[in-house]
């Protein structure tokens, strides 16, 4: 029976940020992933003389050497990742009707701060203070986050007060009720809220400490995508991690995770053979793991409330385009551009719930940075929307390509209105992904992508804040979108350094007797 | 500095930080203890749509044509097999002896008949072949057969190609256009198909009767047989040409779908070039294991009929055996009897994908499905890749088996 320090179940973000760092720290560590390939939700795929991204819009966290973002220091400095990629000039386009119901909303809005402040003074005047009020306190509390993980969560009361006042005002509270208190006008928050779906939480309940980090690390840090897809990124941390002596098996399934006589974790069942270890990572759903792959007995009852507590977040649909015809040819010049029906989160939560009533979308077109995304006289374009419930449940087998098509004909109907760009004549490849899809390349619960809702109760402070209890299970440990910090690919890879750094401790103490 | 205050005090807003953990707490002590659901729905939906293997039968087996079989497969107790999309294919596990190979075959049913568990599948016998004799001679009914569930891209997509589409069927390549027929017969799919069928003799014809039927039944479907070895009235003669797809495409905008022999692949290529067609209006099948890669561009020749040491690495163990510069890397590690994942077995579909770890290898072109990256990192498809030196890879195992 081979034996290893760690094993590391899925081959996600966060199971590979894992898998580096306990690598990179000298652990015997194995990596099992139920696919052929790395990635989880972070891959691609052929089609034809296309090669499609699978779930990347941008990188949050990243940047450039010169203003490199954590993510990128983790992947990149620490693991010692090579790769090429392009910067994402713009944040967004956002066109929309706002929250009044009325206003036609179409913006640009370029990264860096003083740029971005700019802009959103001259789409709405007299907001300039409350979006230079908004940067002053998200570098505050990007700075506190930092302190806060310099001294590993012992954080100093008396030092937060002096440093961090602001953080520590905001910290409880939603976006809305920070953006009000800011005094911002009702127009600009709809704009300032526009990425709310890559959280996927309406911004009455999403936290605006979460939400105020990652605007500003994507403002502050620019947006970034590798040059051949996620699966570049994903194979680039898989390949320097067996450099690093780690182990990897493809095509093995997790069955069972093993426990000793003292509820610790003493191995792994796979379906091909069973592997001796004291510490396991998981890139599996915590809900779907306790259920399915540890005995109940091991399991405290809290973390059976805690699981019946959350909800899962952010059922996928993805149309994946491939066009004969360059982006230059059709006309299209920006990177992402989110089309709400309308700037209210709150409605658009709601109506998300439904595959009628769910008309959110956003748009990536991948060669508007880079040139050689797809071959000459081509492009790709994705159209992603999400699903707040679980919608796909009802959809009967019979009905699955009709339905999948429906809606994907709805979204590229909706692009061709709004944009007024013409992309049905160019279709060569079309590929729709669906829940389902999710459910059968990653087994999320639901096909759900961000883990459990990071809703006001549950968000990524809170989560942090209470690391130390989540771990109930000796040996056990959770990564990627459904950990401490949520979804997205900085924070799947944060969660999977971290919980490694957790894990290092805990073999420590246990050597130390 | 900004000083925001969200309560009427800012000393009320720490406080309510502070508290952020005490509110969560609450809510998990408040939340029940219900056991935790072991099955979802979504998720055993999207299981049925695209199971890993399903477990068949063989039902029945009927001649067609004087060199194929047709091979009814059943659930052993009715229960639905996997819905597919006219066109698609399963992968079918072959045990021969002690090496176990797959083969990609289409679902040459309706659609409709998955739901009460029935797929048909088509063996055309290839005398210099080493499966299909082998299914021909030594499969019967009442055995258990194992096939993954439907793979392919080789079907009518509404968003994508022209409601006429031109079928180019050689020889056994008549069958995902079967399915096609079939799901137009029976209402599951609107387009105008329209089949060139080429085949050696009026005899040798694979399905005549049953296309003679669905063209009778439905409107939708037309047949052109094409004989390259016999003139005979009111069938076309020679090979399937510019000239004739033109013929018989209708004028109008027209979607172009091959299947079949390589050899037909390469002669349709120069004619399909005449025409002038967007790639999106050519789609092709599966082009299969290329065998003769000394005729491929960029073959080295000197490395043909040479044998070399092949190392496979899986699962901590390591296994040793020959390798032909002849054959894939696939081909190589099935004969040593070692476990290994496949489906398409023509380069596309990436299951099979594996780790060079060291060597020199030769990859066509023509079947190169690799992604960008794997190329960098070393990565290749060993069902279409050739040794050209001693060679070490990592090859996952099959689930399939």
């Amino acid at each position: 029976m081979p034996r290893y320090d760690a094993v590391v179940i899925g081959a996600g973000n966060g199971g590979l940020a894992a898998a580096c760092r306990m690598a990179l720290a000298g652990k015997k560590t194995l990596l099992v992933e139920r696919h052929n390939l790395p990635g989880g939700c972070a891959s691609s795929f052929r089609r034809g003389r296309f090669e499609f991204e699978t779930a990347l819009h941008e990188l949050c966290e990243w940047g450039t050497p010169e203003n490199s973002g954590n993510c990128r220091n983790t992947v990149v400095e620490e693991y010692g990742v090579p790769l090429k990629g392009c910067i994402v000039p713009e944040n967004f386009r956002v066109i929309t009707t706002a929250s009044d119901g009325k206003t036609h909303i179409d913006a640009i809005l370029p990264c860096g701060v003083e740029a971005f402040t700019d802009r959103m003074e001259e789409l709405v005047p007299g907001c300039r203070k409350s979006v230079e009020d908004f940067f002053e306190i998200g570098k505050e509390c990007l700075d506190a986050g930092n302190y806060s993980l310099s001294v590993n969560g012992k954080t100093d009361n008396k030092y937060m007060m002096e440093h961090f006042p602001n953080f520590l005002k905001v910290g409880s509270y939603s976006v809305n009720k920070v953006f009000k208190a800011l005094k911002m006008p009702a127009l600009a928050q709809d704009i300032m809220n526009t990425y709310w779906g890559y959280l996927a939480i309406d911004a009455d309940r999403l936290s605006y400490l979460q939400y105020s980090n990652m605007v500003n690390l994507y403002v502050r840090h620019g947006a970034w995508i590798p040059d051949k897809t996620s699966h570049e990124l994903t194979t680039g941390m898989l390949e320097r991690f067996r450099a690093m002596g780690g182990d990897a098996w493809f095509d093995c399934t997790a069955e069972q995770i093993l426990f000793d006589d003292n509820k610790a974790v003493c191995g792994v069942q796979t379906n091909r053979g069973v592997i001796e270890t004291k510490h396991v990572l998981c890139n599996g759903n915590p809900s779907m793991v306790y259920a399915a792959m540890v005995p109940p007995e091991v399991i405290p009852e809290r973390m059976i409330k805690l699981a019946n507590a959350r909800k899962h977040c952010a059922r996928m649909f993805v149309v994946y385009l491939g066009l004969d015809k360059s982006a230059e040819e059709l006309g299209l010049t920006d990177y992402s551009i989110f089309m709400p029906d309308s700037a209210d989160s709150v409605k658009e939560y709601a109506s998300g719930k439904t595959l009628e009533t769910n008309n959110n979308m956003v748009s990536v077109c991948y060669n508007t940075v880079n040139k050689n995304f797809s071959p000459p006289g081509t492009c790709v374009l994705s159209l992603t929307t999400l699903y707040m419930e679980d919608a796909w449940a009802d959809v009967e087998e019979e009905d699955y390509v009709a339905t999948k098509n429906r809606i994907a004909r709805r979204m590229i109907d909706k692009f061709e209105k709004t944009l007024g760009v013409e992309i049905t004549p160019y279709i060569e490849e079309i590929e729709v992904a669906t829940p389902w899809t999710m459910c059968r390349f990653v087994n999320t619960p639901q096909g759900s992508a961000y883990g459990y809702e990071l809703n006001d109760w549950d968000s990524m402070m809170a989560r942090m804040r209470m690391m130390g209890t989540e771990n109930q299970v000796k040996g056990l440990k959770f990564v990627g979108a459904a950990s401490i910090r949520g979804d997205g690919y900085n924070s799947a890879i944060f969660s999977g350094s971290t919980m490694a750094k957790l894990t290092l401790a805990d073999m420590k103490k246990e050597e130390e007797g | 500095m900004a000083n925001v205050k969200i309560g009427l005090f800012g000393k009320l807003d720490m406080l309510k930080f502070k508290n952020i953990t005490k509110v969560r707490e609450k809510h998990i002590q408040a939340s029940p203890t219900t056991p935790l659901p072991k099955v979802l729905p979504t998720n055993e939906k999207a299981k049925q749509h695209h199971p890993e293997k399903q477990e068949v039968v063989i039902a029945d087996i009927r001649q067609n044509g004087s060199d194929a079989k047709t091979i009814v497969l059943k659930t052993p107790d009715g229960s639905r097999l996997a819905l597919f999309r006219a066109g698609q294919y399963v992968s079918v596990l072959v045990p021969i002896g002690g090496t176990v190979t797959t083969r990609s075959y289409s679902l040459c049913s309706s659609p409709a008949l998955a739901r009460q568990g029935e797929y048909h599948i088509t063996v055309k016998r290839d005398d210099a072949g080493f499966v299909s004799p082998y299914i021909q001679d030594h499969w019967q009914i009442g055995q258990k057969v194992t096939v993954s569930g439907p793979e392919g891209h080789l079907y009518f997509e509404p968003l994508r190609d022209a409601k006429k589409v031109v079928a180019l069927a050689g020889g056994s390549g008549i069958t995902p256009f079967m399915g096609m027929a079939y799901a137009l017969r029976d209402g599951l799919e609107d387009f105008d198909l329209t089949i060139l069928y080429g085949s050696r003799t009026a005899d040798g014809i694979v399905y005549q009767e049953q296309l003679d039927e669905v063209c009778k039944a439905c409107s939708k479907v037309h047949v052109v047989h094409v004989l390259s070895d016999e003139e005979k009235d009111g069938y076309e003669h020679g090979f399937i040409t510019a000239e004739l797809i033109r013929k018989y495409s209708g004028g109008g905008e027209y979607s172009i779908f091959m299947c079949g022999p390589q050899a037909m692949y390469n002669f349709l290529d120069g004619e399909i070039a005449k025409l002038g067609l967007r790639r999106k209006f050519v789609r092709r099948e599966l082009f299969g294991t290329i065998k003769d890669p000394w005729n491929q561009p960029g073959y080295p020749s000197d490395a043909r009929g040479k044998s070399f040491r092949l190392k496979v690495l899986q699962y901590g163990k390591e296994y040793e055996t020959e390798a032909s510069a002849d054959e894939s890397l696939l081909v190589a590690v099935e004969r040593a009897g070692i476990s290994a994942p496949s489906r398409c077995r023509s380069g596309e579909c990436g299951w099979c994908r594996s780790r060079l770890v060291s060597g020199e290898v030769y990859i066509p072109e023509k079947t190169d499905g690799r992604r960008a990256a794997d190329i960098d990192y070393n990565y290749i498809h060993p069902c279409s890749t050739f040794p050209l030196s001693d060679v070490v890879i990592e090859v996952y195992g099959s689930n399939l088996t």
